[in-house]
């Protein structure tokens, strides 16, 4: 065009990157794969870990959310991928890696669609009508549990939290974990399951299946002062005091000053101020509370009173313990002691200080309103713990969710492969380009079985095709075959081996996937801007704590 | 690190400064996480077994410690590559609960990884490795467990227990005087020891150092040593029947906490003033002696006006004593810790045979002793040695020493010591291999190899030809049906480590074998490192 010498318009700052048009998306579709190779290996119960080191501090985990939070993805489209990974973390906890490669993988099948010149958007058509029968047919497929008697619920439930945890480091330890996240589960209010309710408290040393569950709350001994060893460390059916308030002889007011005219007065200022807090502590024992704890500092002369005087007493309780605490005894957080209520105290059925490794833990046990769990989780290496906290975390939303939906599938790649079996038969009685489109749908579910059997050093192939004829006998028979990582022949009936997981968990991974590949897909024009000046000033300072050696020259 | 190329060849930037990224997969990552926790397991494994070395270890400020501790060692180190710092953590986490065999789980993990390196170049996926080192840890817990004797802990004047001391001292600095410190440890744990609960709080043990006389001279208080001395040269050096006045607050005239002046307007005030503050000084004394009390330990210093009132009035006091100790002696003599002079009170008092200064060497240093205090539930270890370093590393010998003594306490089951448990578990193990039929025969086999590595490593350190006298044990072990015969460090003569007498607790053996599994499972699981590109 410039020949005919048009004047060039400047629409966009200089610098400005923009790319359009088919070989946009192609190019999106490339990054997408290079993120989802990432997490690829984690699939699975051979998955493997991924060890990121950011700045002095080093993860290594299995998760995949996990993962791709720490690689700090700044690929626009790249990050549509760790948006879904988050979404299906804070949705239901579970499944984030099996999210993020399906929908790599649905853009993977799209690519040649696209390359061959079909309409992105023909494309978006056919994924979501396959979407829309992938779901109902989940839903026909899934299990109810609902009817099921109380027993074999909670053995669903732990059949449930060990297959969220069977590719974890915990895997070995699968069977003691789950009925530890199971009874964790169990002791929440039904109706609102909060999560937060459950404490995941972590020490060092130990085994991992030292671990133990708390019936109620337990939190690490809080700073202390002299005196408070010779505080009673147990207490049957004790009578909790919580406080938002600090016991200990200070001004009262930051910026008093008091004049004193008399040297005779001068007694009378320091005795004022002993009788201040004297008058707190005596109002607090004088209400009979037996266990004393408070977010403020406790003072050392706080302690020495309440030692006296057989009270246990704890400073500086984290916020969170603290209401937990508030939970499971069923008392009230007080901010002033002045009209102190012996109604406002919580109990509990046991309250003792129990050594844990190189710790000391205030245990709280046999509440009565317990409506709250803790986790204490032992392990060898500190990353080890941080690792199992999270599998426990994924376990714990897995069965919160089940508690709640009630319906069950089979793992394994089976659900996926039935619902691929269900679509390609679905194709044949389409007419158009959706066929080819349904088509690819139903591939792209075949990454699942593909990748765990990859993962575990299986001939894929092989059991591809081993599963594709099972499931292609239709009916109730081949229904649950999936991959089995153990046996010789590497398919079972993952139904029977009890690789069960919610309906919930495969729905949502189902949606988001699906909509993150139209996404991706609807993208036709990037236009990035300049980074400002500002932002280039800032450059050096990125990368804190190196010296600015290469800087320099 | 880069990730893709796009149609043209260009290369995308997909991650936040992607260009300083190092990114290592699958064997690559294995073996280069394997070779920089072996090289750990490497520096310590010479301090392994009685005849270990000592390593110097000099901090950044120039502070240099000797120690044979493997726990110390590590963490002294200060050890920046993330895998490597896994094996700290190990050895830490060992010290923590145990507090003994910080070394030996830090070699095995060393060693277990070791196998998986060949094992992994032998094509084996790393999580079939892990599997099989993991149905081998399980092998060998159960194989230990029955193997393990109990120990009656009573007999013979607590025999078993010395001689388990001695076991954990014998391959320190100090191992010399191993039978000496081995029945100070003894008495120390036993004195503090809740044999009902069987639970020893260790905090009631203290233990002081002193530079100066020899290892020989460290002896045990059965009560507080503080290293505090009278406030006054001319107060008594020894006070016996004590009756002892905890204070946590000065001997000065209370101030006020908040903001205050005194405004003095004429020259009867500030006479008046001055009495008044004299007043308090002799309120005060008046006030300890009037309950009764002999002896004054305050938290807080005092000037030298109420330190001559003090003395005027025979009372001997101690000032600057650090909080942990008033609670130590609180708990010792029943005292209660008084934070106002107006609450006295004779019941508050606590009780204790005799308080005295005692004096070391030359030098003009004094410690205050509080002995036979009245609920003595509290011990203190004096250590002695020629220098700073020596007393370090007695004092943490010792520890050791003493933390053996607790898990014998809690459980006294005992295996024998020398390798002969690592030797008999293998043995073990290599049966229960031949039995599977899966790839992990092959891993279950190399966990078997690993734990012969300890005896080897043993032998090794000893000067022995550590391939014959791991043979010759392993021989007479599976000839004999006896899986005490070790290694014999000490050329005592004879193998069988009953006679010898190395007891080890089975907690310390368990606990070892199940963490270095552990730790080399999570080594194993990671195919994939990214970090910054100076790792």
């Amino acid at each position: 065009m410039s020949q005919f010498l048009q004047p060039t318009i400047l629409l966009l700052r200089e610098g400005t990157d923009t790319s359009q048009g088919r070989a946009q998306i192609v190019s999106n579709i490339n990054a997408v794969q290079a993120v989802a190779d990432v997490v690829k290996s984690t699939l699975g119960p051979r998955g493997m870990d991924k060890m990121i080191q950011t700045g002095p501090k080093v993860t290594i985990s299995n998760d995949g959310a996990t993962i791709l939070n720490l690689l700090e993805v700044v690929h626009p489209a790249a990050r549509v991928l760790v948006d879904i990974a988050k979404s299906q973390d804070d949705e239901v906890g579970d499944g984030t890696t099996s999210t993020t490669l399906l929908a790599a993988e649905l853009l993977k099948e799209a690519k040649p669609f696209i390359e061959e010149g079909i309409h992105p958007q023909i494309v978006i058509q056919g994924y979501r009508k396959a979407l829309e029968l992938a779901l109902e047919k989940l839903e026909g497929f899934s299990i109810n549990i609902s009817k099921d008697s109380i027993e074999s619920k909670r053995d669903t439930l732990i059949k449930c939290a060990q297959t969220a945890l069977n590719s974890k480091l915990l895997a070995n330890t699968k069977q003691f974990f789950s009925e530890l996240v199971v009874s964790a589960v169990e002791k929440l209010d039904p109706n609102i399951l909060d999560r937060d309710l459950i404490g995941i408290k972590n020490v060092t040393g130990g085994n991992i299946t030292d671990s133990f569950l708390v019936d109620g709350v337990a939190f690490k001994k809080t700073f202390s002062y002299a005196g408070f060893e010779q505080q009673p460390k147990r207490f049957e059916n004790p009578k909790i005091c919580l406080l938002n308030l600090e016991l200990e002889l200070k001004s009262e007011k930051e910026n008093a000053e008091i004049r004193i005219e008399k040297p005779e007065e001068y007694q009378s200022i320091v005795d004022a101020e002993w009788a201040l807090i004297y008058e707190k502590l005596e109002i607090i024992v004088k209400a009979g509370a037996q266990i004393v704890l408070s977010k403020l500092p406790i003072g050392d002369l706080a302690t020495q009173y309440f030692a006296d005087r057989n009270i246990f007493c704890a400073g500086r309780v984290a916020q969170e313990d603290l209401l937990r605490v508030q939970k499971a005894t069923g008392g009230q957080v007080q901010t002033t002691v002045n009209g102190l209520n012996p109604e406002t105290f919580g109990t509990c059925g046991l309250f003792e200080e129990v050594q844990v490794g190189a710790e000391r833990y205030n245990l709280f046990k046999n509440c009565p309103q317990s409506r709250t769990a803790t986790i204490v989780l032992r392990g060898g290496a500190e990353q080890f713990i941080q690792e199992a906290e999270r599998s426990l975390n994924d376990a714990i939303m897995i069965v919160r969710r089940c508690f709640k939906a009630n319906k069950i599938v089979a793992g394994g790649g089976a659900i996926e492969l039935e619902i691929s079996r269900f679509l390609r038969h679905y194709a044949r009685s389409v007419t158009g380009k959706t066929q080819y489109i349904v088509n690819s749908f139903a591939k792209a579910l075949e990454v699942i079985p593909r990748t765990i059997a990859e993962n575990a050093g299986l001939n894929s192939i092989e059991i591809m095709n081993k599963l594709r004829q099972k499931h292609a006998q239709g009916g109730e028979e081949g229904r649950w075959y999936g991959v089995d990582i153990n046996g010789a022949s590497g398919v079972c009936d993952t139904h029977q081996s009890f690789v069960w997981e919610p309906t919930l968990v495969k729905r949502n991974a189902l949606c988001s996937a699906t909509e993150a590949a139209c996404a991706i897909l609807s993208i036709d024009e990037t236009v990035k801007n300049p980074k400002s000046d500002q932002d280039t000033k800032m450059k050096p300072k990125g990368q804190p704590g190196r010296p600015p050696m290469g800087m320099r020259r | 690190m880069s990730l893709a190329f796009d149609d043209y060849g260009r290369p995308y930037i997909i991650l936040r400064d992607q260009g300083q990224k190092k990114r290592m997969k699958g064997l690559e990552a294995y073996k280069s996480n394997i070779l920089a926790a072996k090289a750990v397991a490497n520096t310590l494994s010479s301090s392994l077994g009685p005849k270990g070395m000592d390593k110097m270890l000099v901090s950044p400020d120039g502070d240099v410690s000797v120690t044979n501790d493997g726990a110390t060692i590590v963490e002294k180190m200060e050890i920046q590559h993330p895998t490597a710092k896994l094996l700290v953590e190990l050895s830490q986490s060992q010290d923590a609960e145990i507090g003994d065999g910080t070394t030996g789980v830090v070699v095995l993990a060393g060693k277990l990884l070791e196998q998986a390196l060949t094992l992994l170049d032998k094509g084996i996926h790393p999580l079939k490795i892990s599997d099989g080192f993991d149905r081998a840890c399980d092998v060998a817990i159960k194989h230990l467990e029955t193997i393990s004797e109990e120990i009656d802990i009573q007999a013979n004047e607590h025999e078993a227990l010395i001689q388990a001391a001695c076991t954990a001292l014998g391959s320190k600095v100090v191992s010399k005087r191993k039978r000496e410190l081995g029945k100070i440890a003894v008495t120390a744990v036993l004195d503090v020891a809740d044999l009902a609960r069987r639970d020893v709080n260790l905090d009631l043990i203290k233990i002081q150092t002193k530079t100066g006389g020899s290892v020989e001279d460290t002896r045990l208080i059965s009560g507080i040593l503080i290293d505090k001395d009278m406030s006054h040269p001319q107060m008594p050096k020894e006070v016996n029947d004590a009756r002892i006045c905890l204070l946590t607050c000065p001997f000065e005239p209370p101030k006020p906490k908040t903001k205050h002046n005194i405004n003095i307007s004429s020259a009867e005030d500030y006479k008046k003033l001055y009495q008044q503050e004299q007043q308090y000084f002799v309120d005060m004394v008046k006030l300890v002696k009037a309950s009764g009390a002999n002896i004054a330990l305050c938290q807080w210093g005092f000037d030298d006006e109420a330190n001559h009132l003090l003395l005027q009035n025979e009372l001997p006091a101690v000032r600057w004593v650090s909080g942990t100790d008033v609670e130590l002696i609180a708990m010792a003599t029943g005292a209660r810790i008084i934070p106002r002079f107006q609450e006295i009170t004779p019941e508050k008092l606590g009780k204790a045979g005799c308080v005295k200064e005692v004096q070391f060497g030359t030098s003009n240093e004094r410690m205050l002793v509080i002995e036979n205090c009245q609920c003595t539930k509290a011990v203190t270890i004096l250590i002695r040695g020629g220098s700073q370093m020596i007393v370090d590393e007695a004092k943490r010998s010792i520890h050791d020493a003493i933390c053996v003594i607790r898990n014998l306490i809690k459980d006294n089951r005992i295996v024998y010591g020398g390798g002969s448990a690592e030797l008999a578990c293998a043995i073990q193990v290599l049966q229960y291999a031949d039995e599977v039929s899966s790839v992990e025969q092959y891993a279950i086999r190399s966990f078997a190899d690993a734990l012969e590595g300890i005896p080897c490593c043993l032998a090794d350190n000893c000067g022995l030809n550590p391939i014959t006298s791991v043979a010759q044990a392993k021989s007479r072990q599976l000839k004999e049906n006896n899986p005490r015969i070790g290694i014999d460090c000490m050329e005592l003569g004879t193998t069988d480590m009953k006679e010898q007498r190395i007891y080890e607790t089975l907690s310390s053996k368990k606990q070892q074998i199940q963490l270095a599994t552990q730790v080399v499972k999570m080594i194993l699981k990671i195919d994939d490192v990214i970090a910054p590109d100076d790792y």
